[in-house]
């Protein structure tokens, strides 16, 4: 080999230099920005540090979703409030000023026109609608006539929810905390869930108007104490048989200050329940035990955003649910103005397997 | 008797800098009076926030060019459910229902949580400490009746032509208000 190649010329190093400089330069910027790249938490934390983090409960576990979504229907007016299941299974929906009869299919029939918003409905096992007012009670014919107007009890009154049985009519007031009996002639017999330590009842707690009922087989209303979360059982003349709930932005508890909004029954006891600020609906068990999620909150995109407006009057948010005779659940989104039919996912094992043959009889007289 | 006029003296130096002075003296009051007058008529203006546009976002508490900034959280306790759990106090999952620094949602503990009776408490805000985040408006608003929300306070705005917050406002939440109706507040729907 000729020794004078293996002395590297002053070009030739300084070529060499200048490259690896080059390179080391480049390769320590890269390093540089690596290092002080932020995580996408503390991005996250950057953009909004005082941000109010419910995102770890916006999601539901797929496995705990045990129904899929079969249908939608658009609400026949703006600004729906609730919904009720007829004796044949007719969709009532309860929106603007009006109450619209859908049939099975969602298609329109009668549209019964009001003074002004109705506030809660139930119909009864012969078709008689019941409509809630703020103040007082009104009865329609299947076919839309108005049959009565019941008397208003007072200036507070504020009903936001209704039950009718085979001779009792039960109207949750929610500016007076506590649930009115009626006879079907629209005279009111009863007082139900007014504070009374003797009789060991806690009262209701009522912060916003959001206080629904139920009638349910075994002969008791279920009617949510949303400022307690929970729901609780009284017999026909206002005695307290037992309750269940929790307060939990978890999936087996009842989130924020006040839910369970609204309320329906399936036909076996078990019951469905509402919430607003973490829009969902789930299924709880007979004795109250958590079994599944109908919808969660990631399916109420909407609804999510919506919160609480000037008046507190309740109507941007929330959601109402009904049960047909099949056992299907018809949940309203008051946002999002649409009734989503949910079934029962097949190839399920539990208690509601009984849904899917058919055949219950309808949970007549539950507006929701 | 001699009826010719006397001429007169000429001003002398001293008497032309007192005039002046006091010519300048009158004419700096008069400003100055107008311009307190002028704050004082219906066509000024405050900057405010509409607390339907707000949307909660943190933009107070970081941009008002004041150290602290002027827009505070205020309470309608005409709206408030008066809750036990408050969402507007509590963080969305709280160990417990009490006052312990780890289970509220102010970063600066600027609500104040009092029994009433059971089950209710009363929710008042320290606006010395409140920084206007926005985080228990949220909350409040998320789940609860809403009555907790936005404003400038006028006793610490500096009311800048130009708002710092108004410019980055998300939802365009900022509005000047005449000086006679300062504030927006909430009402309550029943």
């Amino acid at each position: 080999m000729n020794p004078s190649k293996r002395i590297l010329c002053r070009r030739t190093f300084l070529k060499y230099g200048i490259g690896a400089a080059g390179l080391l330069g480049i390769g320590g910027a890269v390093a540089m920005r690596l290092r002080h790249r932020p995580s996408p938490a503390a991005a996250q934390a950057t953009a909004h540090p005082f941000a109010y983090e419910l995102d770890a409960w916006r999601q539901t576990d797929p496995q705990l979703i045990h129904y899929e979504q079969i249908g939608q229907i658009r609400s026949p007016h703006a600004d729906p409030r609730r919904i009720a299941i007829g004796p044949e299974d007719q969709l009532h929906i309860a929106a603007g000023k009006y109450v619209s009869i859908l049939d099975r299919q969602g298609n329109a029939g009668t549209d019964i026109a009001l003074a002004a918003e109705p506030r809660c409905l139930a119909v009864a096992a012969d078709g008689t609608i019941f409509v809630g007012l703020r103040d007082h009670l009104e009865v329609y014919h299947h076919k839309g006539q108005r049959t009565a107007v019941w008397e208003s009890p007072g200036r507070k009154t504020w009903f936001t929810g209704l039950a009718v049985g085979e001779n009792d009519v039960f109207a949750a007031d929610a500016g007076n905390r506590l649930v009115l009996r009626y006879d079907r002639s629209g005279k009111l017999i009863g007082r139900i869930g007014e504070k009374n330590q003797e009789r060991n009842i806690p009262g209701f707690i009522v912060p916003s108007p959001f206080f629904d009922l139920e009638i349910a087989r075994d002969g008791l209303l279920r009617v949510t104490n949303p400022g307690r979360h929970r729901v609780e059982a009284y017999t026909f003349n206002g005695d307290l048989e037992f309750a269940w709930g929790k307060a939990s932005a978890a999936i087996d508890g009842f989130c924020g200050c006040c839910n369970p909004i609204s309320l329906a029954m399936l036909s076996d006891g078990r019951y469905v329940t509402c919430e607003k600020g973490l829009p969902r609906v789930k299924v709880y068990g007979a004795d109250g035990t958590f079994e599944s999620v109908v919808a969660g909150s990631e399916s109420f995109a909407e609804n999510a955003k919506a919160s609480a407006v000037e008046t507190s009057d309740g109507a941007q948010g929330g959601l109402d649910a009904a049960v047909d005779s099949q056992g299907r659940v018809y949940v309203l989104d008051l946002v999002a103005g649409d009734v989503r039919i949910m079934r029962r996912k097949t190839g399920l094992t539990g208690a509601s397997a009984l849904e899917l043959k058919g055949g219950i009889k309808p949970q007549h007289g539950c507006h929701a | 008797m001699d009826a010719t006029p006397k001429p007169e003296a000429p001003v002398s130096r001293r008497n032309f800098i007192r005039g002046g002075v006091r010519v300048a003296a009158m004419t700096g009051v008069g400003g100055l009076l107008g311009t307190l007058a002028g704050r004082s008529t219906s066509g000024a203006t405050l900057w405010q926030i509409d607390p339907q546009k707000c949307l909660r976002c943190d933009k107070c508490a970081t941009e008002c060019v004041l150290q602290q900034s002027a827009v505070k959280c205020v309470h309608a306790h005409a709206i408030c459910g008066y809750c036990k759990l408050c969402t507007g106090y509590f963080n969305p999952e709280p160990n417990d229902l009490n006052t312990a620094a780890e289970n509220q949602l102010c970063p600066t503990a600027a609500i104040k949580r009092k029994f009433v009776e059971d089950p209710y408490y009363e929710y008042v805000i320290d606006e010395p400490l409140c920084i206007g985040c926005a985080k228990c408006v949220e909350g409040c608003n998320r789940f609860g009746n809403g009555s907790l929300f936005m404003q400038v306070r006028h006793d610490r705005c500096v009311n800048c032509n130009e708002c710092a917050i108004a410019r980055v406002c998300p939802g365009d939440a900022f509005r000047r208000v005449p000086v006679s109706h300062p504030y927006l507040l909430k009402t309550v729907g029943h």
